[in-house]
């Protein structure tokens, strides 16, 4: 009997290709980065014009003042939201799947921020605070309008989220990415909130 | 001839430093305004950097995570 050696081939084990982080977040990652940097520059061109207001005296004589404490109600429901879905979020991700109360609700504190928005903007317009009154009149509108924008496309993705829980065709990866947006959505808003209404 | 105006170029600007400001900064007397200007830049400048760095941060971060469980699983 020959001693011959065994030879077992060598098989690397097959490797699954590491992802660090899934397409779509990082699709809205990017996107939101820009997004970021669109809201700075509206910052960046209130905080410049301010500063050179005729006179330091803003806002301009002769021009509403913002509603600042009740804005508050409005600030206050959007941050209540991103907190809701934020709690959401982390359920789902744990694998409990019965979030669609949480959903429902951040959806209608999202609807009531941009609701209660409509109704301050219509009293502002008609105390004579319009796009081409004033440069305040087109900062407010350009800027908390991008803004309002932005929140009411959020609000219909995280729609499309709730429509798509019910029907439990709702992935983890979608909901991250609704999440991101509406997260940058409220976490964007204290910013322009501080900057332009005080 | 390039180290010649190249030299010439720099004479100038030692000589003529106003000639450079080409951002209403540099002009502004006004305090708030200058500083709103410097604070600005300084924030649309340090912004995009801070979102990618961070960004690389957390992906190493992750990619260490993901490091300690394939060791764990073996």
């Amino acid at each position: 009997m020959s001693a011959r050696a065994t030879i077992i081939p060598f098989r690397p084990r097959p490797q699954k290709p590491r992802k660090l982080i899934s397409n779509g977040v990082l699709g809205m990652i990017l996107f939101v980065f820009v997004e970021i940097m669109l809201f700075a520059g509206f910052i960046s061109a209130f905080v410049i014009i301010k500063s050179r207001a005729i006179g330091s005296v803003w806002p301009p004589p002769n021009q509403p003042r913002l509603p600042f404490e009740q804005t508050a109600v409005n600030t206050s429901a959007l941050l209540a939201s991103g907190i809701v879905l934020f709690i959401a979020h982390r359920l789902f991700q744990r694998g409990n799947k019965s979030i669609g109360a949480l959903l429902a609700g951040a959806t209608l504190l999202g609807g009531a921020f941009v609701a209660l928005q409509g109704v301050e903007w219509l009293a502002l317009i008609q105390e004579g605070l319009t796009i081409t009154s004033s440069t305040y009149g087109a900062l407010f509108y350009t800027i908390i309008g991008a803004h309002a924008l932005h929140a009411v496309a959020a609000i219909g993705a995280l729609a499309w989220a709730f429509v798509r829980l019910t029907g439990d065709r709702l992935s983890k990866e979608a909901l991250s990415v609704v999440a991101l947006f509406w997260y940058f959505v409220v976490l964007v808003w204290p910013f322009l909130y501080f900057q332009v209404y005080l | 001839m390039a180290l010649t105006a190249g030299v010439l170029a720099l004479a100038l600007t030692a000589a003529f430093p106003e000639a450079l400001y080409a951002c209403p900064v540099c002009f502004d007397r006004d305090d708030e305004a200058r500083i709103a200007f410097l604070a600005t830049t300084g924030l649309l400048t340090l912004l995009p950097l801070g979102l990618v760095l961070g960004t690389g941060a957390w992906l190493r971060r992750r990619a260490r995570e993901l490091d300690e469980e394939e060791r764990d699983e073996e």
